[in-house]
């Protein structure tokens, strides 16, 4: 036979059809093929491939296992009872592989939640669709800059004229104390148009959305309610305010809101615009500001009507504010605030950077994927003595593929208990820990079902492909010949099984060891020096400059006092920069505005040169203290009695202070000067006492407050307290970090238990006949843990360093001024992982020592 | 009645299966078929009428001894079964006694 008929159709209709019905499929189709063929070879091909094509029917096509469909059903019920019966026999073993992937899971949860949340903030906004945020761009020196900040007149203006506009809402922020009866409180507000409740929706306790129709009415949320009102109805309860502009005004409680917890708009209070009107601007021009301006466009109209109309306003506001030029208005769909919000100088709506939430996914995928590593590891371990089991079912006609699905079955059995049981550990600990720590509630919730379920449904995925899939199909090879003559040997040297385990303790590593390094510099910057002495010090920031000199005559003739002064800025909270220029040198300088006095009253350091002085003329104008710092950036060798400009007055510098931290160790320390100020324009009055003393004269300070300004709340404080916000956050980050440690070690560990106690069940015939004849037990240790350190040591060395520059990335970039890496934590680290790593090998050694040998090797 | 019930193309292959005995098989019926009644079949569609007929019972097969020609293979060679037979006959029976009832004018195309 010359001609051939194609080979890919040949071999294609082989490799489809069922085997009964080949021979005759093939048969016509050859002859058909040879009686063409002699005709015309290229017809002939053609229709046989025609013709294969043609018998590729559901009826022609091979069914794979057609006889054994249905078994995987009926044998689900006999899988499961192995399954649960195996459970229960390897009780320890088990609990602690199950335990470990669920606390995995729990850590799992509790930051999807925590991110869920932080990704479907304000998501109840029914017309968030249609809401924009309006931002002005300004020019700020180097860059350019977004504010929040808008023109006041921008709402009204482009309401009136632009079509596409449905509501344009604004918001303004003030402060002032608050009083009902005796409870006074300086509190944070929000002025608000009266269209507030038809851009957003807001779930009212009390009252209703008609509230602004009046400016005397008030809306609050409903903590404050019970912060002022306690059990009463706060409906209709007068409350007075004191503004800051000094103007007092009743105001009465029309509606209480009760924002839901993924609330971001964070206002307590909210005030009618009609009432700033009356009681700050009553003239307003283009140069005055709004903190905040949200439109609501009417449906099926885009932004971009607006946009192209905008240029309009940017004049008008030019022309009034010519230093603060609005380069553009920019538009930011209300959605977008959720992850975009930080590119918006001082915003009032969004969860901030994501970067955080980002990182922190990564970390809880990764202990998810070391509890996952760890589960599969017992796994495996624990399949050995299932060796036998897999033999007679292969023997007795078990399929390949039906022992793989048994070990799936099981395995999606014991994940299923391990997320159950995950979800409890979440629910019961992890999510109220978390909300120990953060100070906004997070429930335990998701943002939809549909989020639920996928994730879900995806978490279980994920672990059980990753833990089960390599067990089943690795078990399912062998042969049953080698498991029953008792060949086969398994888990005991698996190569696969011991990568893992270094995996995992390369990952413990990392964790252990860049949360040590993180911590330590925590506690290294707690007790760094502040580059003053604050411990005595005592601060009162003041409502009004006239309170000044009533409470300096009321506490300078205390006996505890050892000096008292004022200031307009006070070390510790102030860091606005203005720009400097000398020569040809341009720099950011802090410029702090004190009293006489205020500089030895903060025992700043004087390097070289002298402080202020009352009795010399030329202090209270030209004089100026500077830091350290600062005669850097001037590049000045002898820095006294140099002389330079700044705001338009010939400076000369007096004395330079040591440098020190004005504010918190997140920013570094920029070039600082000293000028005096007038009594009358004073904001602080901050005052040294005697060693001992401070307890005692901030209550009397307190009581004396109430004498002078009886309408003020009292915002004194210690300076050692002005830091309190990066302590509170250190602290938490700490606890964090430590619980994140201990998750990571414990994993490890029971990871390391579970593969431990398992080896040494297995060897325990080994072990027993090596006591016979007379090994000792350090012998045994050694035999048996060889590996182990092994993998320890090889772990430490990938992971700590690992964790180090991970961690180091972090620190160099939220703090201006980290140590170094020491190396307390490496040996912290190793100290931790080897005490606990003994004590979970010695723990089962202790099992070996006790062992009877006869015992052992008499039962079978 | 509805076990014997055939379709217009298994009737034409049940036939010609019992036409060419001893000597059906895919090829030689799709020839049969073209040569007598001109219809040119696709040789899978001949196969799955075939596979059909011997699910209903109506056609056996056996292989065939192997020959020189397709390669060395065997046919699959049908054979009319009791049941075959019967429903051939029952189709006929009805086709005649349906057209004998035809009224005699229906069938005389004249021009009025």
């Amino acid at each position: 036979m010359s001609v051939k008929p194609p080979r890919w159709a040949d071999k294609f209709l082989q490799w489809y059809c069922r085997p009964d019905l080949l021979e005759e499929i093939q048969g016509d189709a050859y002859e058909l093929f040879e009686r063409t063929s002699n005709e015309n070879p290229r017809k002939a091909k053609w229709q046989f491939s025609w013709n294969v094509v043609r018998f590729f029917r559901l009826k022609n096509i091979k069914r794979s296992n057609s006889h054994y469909s249905n078994n995987t059903f009926s044998m689900l019920k006999s899988y499961l009872l192995i399954g649960f019966r195996n459970v229960m026999r390897n009780g320890a073993t088990s609990f602690i592989n199950i335990f470990g992937l669920a606390v995995g899971v729990a850590a799992t949860i509790t930051i999807f939640i925590f991110a869920d949340q932080f990704f479907h903030t304000d998501d109840f906004q029914q017309k968030r669709d249609r809401i924009y945020e309006i931002t002005s761009v300004v020019n700020a020196g180097k860059k350019m800059t977004t504010l929040s900040e808008t023109p006041y007149l921008l709402a009204p203006a482009m309401k009136e004229e632009i079509a596409g506009i449905e509501e344009i809402t604004r918001f303004k922020l003030h402060s002032g104390a608050f009083r009902f009866q005796d409870k006074v409180f300086s509190e944070s507000f929000y002025f608000t148009d009266n269209n507030f409740f038809k851009v957003f929706n807001f779930p009212i306790t009390e009252g209703g959305t008609q509230v602004f129709e009046s400016p005397k009415n008030i809306v609050l949320t409903k903590k404050m309610a019970e912060k002022y009102f306690g059990d009463q109805s706060p409906i209709n309860q007068a409350v007075s305010v004191k503004f800051g502009n000094g103007h007092s005004e009743e105001f009465v409680v029309g509606a209480v809101l009760d924002p839901p917890a993924n609330n971001t708009m964070g206002f307590d209070f909210l005030l009618s615009m009609q009432a700033h009107e009356k009681i700050y601007s009553k003239n307003p021009t283009w140069a005055d500001v709004v903190h905040a301006t949200f439109l609501l466009m009417k449906p099926r109209h885009g932004i971009d009507e607006v946009a192209t109309l905008a240029d309009k306003y940017k004049v008008l506001q030019n022309e009034a504010s010519p230093q603060w030029k609005t380069e553009e208005f920019k538009f930011y769909p209300f959605n977008d605030l959720t992850t975009r919000s930080y590119e918006i100088e001082s915003g009032i709506v969004g969860s901030g950077e994501p970067q955080g939430v980002y990182a922190l996914l990564v970390v809880v995928f990764m202990l998810l994927l070391l509890a996952t590593f760890n589960y599969m590891n017992i796994s495996i371990a624990t399949v050995t003595t299932r060796l036998k089991e897999i033999g007679i079912r292969k023997v007795l006609g078990g399929q390949r593929k039906e022992i793989m699905q048994q070990f799936l079955t099981e395995n999606f059995l014991l994940c299923l208990i391990a997320v159950t049981l995950g979800s409890f550990i979440s629910y019961l600990f992890f999510m109220p820990w978390l909300n120990a720590l953060v100070e906004f509630k997070i429930p335990f919730s998701f943002s939809s079902t549909t989020n639920m379920i996928l994730f879900f449904a995806a978490l279980i995925a994920f672990i059980m492909l990753l833990s089960g899939l390599y067990p089943a199909v690795y078990i399912s090879r062998f042969q049953p010949v080698v498991i029953l003559k008792g060949k086969e040997k398994f888990g005991q040297r698996s190569k696969l099984s011991r990568i893992l385990l270094t995996l995992q303790f390369v990952s413990a590593f990392t964790t252990i060891v860049g949360c040590f390094v993180y911590i330590d510099n925590n506690l290294y910057l707690k007790n760094k020096d502040w580059g003053y002495d604050h411990h005595q010090n005592i601060v009162v920031p003041l409502a009004s400059s006239d309170q000044y000199i009533k409470l300096r005559d009321k506490i300078t003739n205390q006996t505890n006092v050892i000096s008292l002064a004022g200031a307009v800025n006070h070390i510790g909270w102030y860091r606005s920069t203005a720009p400097i220029e000398h020569d040809d040198q341009k720099f950011e300088v802090v410029p702090f505005k004190v009293g006489f006095d205020y500089l030895e009253t903060m025992n700043l350091r004087l390097s070289s040169g002298r402080l202020f002085d009352k009795t010399i003329q030329s202090d209270q104008v030209e004089s100026v203290v500077v830091n350290e710092n600062f005669v850097r950036a001037m590049g000045w060798d002898n820095p006294i009695n140099q002389t330079f400009e700044y705001d338009s007055v010939k400076r000369n510098v007096i004395g330079v202070v040591k440098n020190f931290n004005y504010t918190d160790f997140y920013r570094s320390v920029l070039p600082v000067m000293f000028t005096i100020a007038p009594e009358e324009e004073f904001d602080y009055l901050t005052l040294k006492v005697t060693n001992d003393a401070t307890p005692n004269m901030e209550a009397h300070i307190k009581n004396l407050w109430k004498e002078i300004a009886p309408d003020d709340p009292y915002k004194g404080m210690l300076q050692d307290e002005v830091f309190s916000n990066w302590t509170h956050n250190s602290e938490n980050e700490m606890k964090l970090m430590s619980f994140i440690t201990a998750i990571t070690i414990m994993l490890a560990c029971l990871g390391l238990f579970g593969l431990v106690s398992y080896n040494i069940t297995r060897r325990l015939k080994e072990f027993s006949v090596r006591k016979v004849f007379g090994a000792s037990t350090a012998q045994i240790f050694k035999l048996m843990n060889r590996d182990y350190i092994w993998i320890l040591a090889i772990a430490f060395v990938i992971g700590a360093p690992f964790g180090v520059w991970l961690m180091d990335i972090l620190i160099h970039q939220t703090y201006a001024d980290p140590q170094p890496a020491g190396i307390l934590p490496f040996a912290i680290s190793i100290l931790l992982m080897v005490v606990t790593v003994a004590i979970t090998i010695g723990s089962q050694i202790n099992r070996i020592v006790k062992e009877n040998p006869a015992q052992t090797l008499r039962s079978e | 009645m509805k076990g014997y019930y055939l379709g217009e193309l298994e009737e034409l292959v049940l036939l010609t299966v019992g036409v060419l005995f001893p000597e059906a098989y895919g090829v030689s019926v799709m020839d049969e078929i073209e040569k007598q009644v001109a219809r040119s079949l696709n040789i899978s569609a001949v196969h799955s009428v075939l596979t059909r007929l011997e699910d209903k019972g109506f056609l056996k097969s056996k292989m065939s001894d192997p020959t020189e020609e397709r390669g060395g293979r065997r046919k699959r060679i049908f054979l009319l079964t009791a049941a075959g037979k019967r429903a051939l006959e029952e189709s006929n029976e009805v086709r005649n006694q349906l057209y004998s009832q035809i009224p005699k004018v229906a069938l005389q195309f004249k021009l009025a």
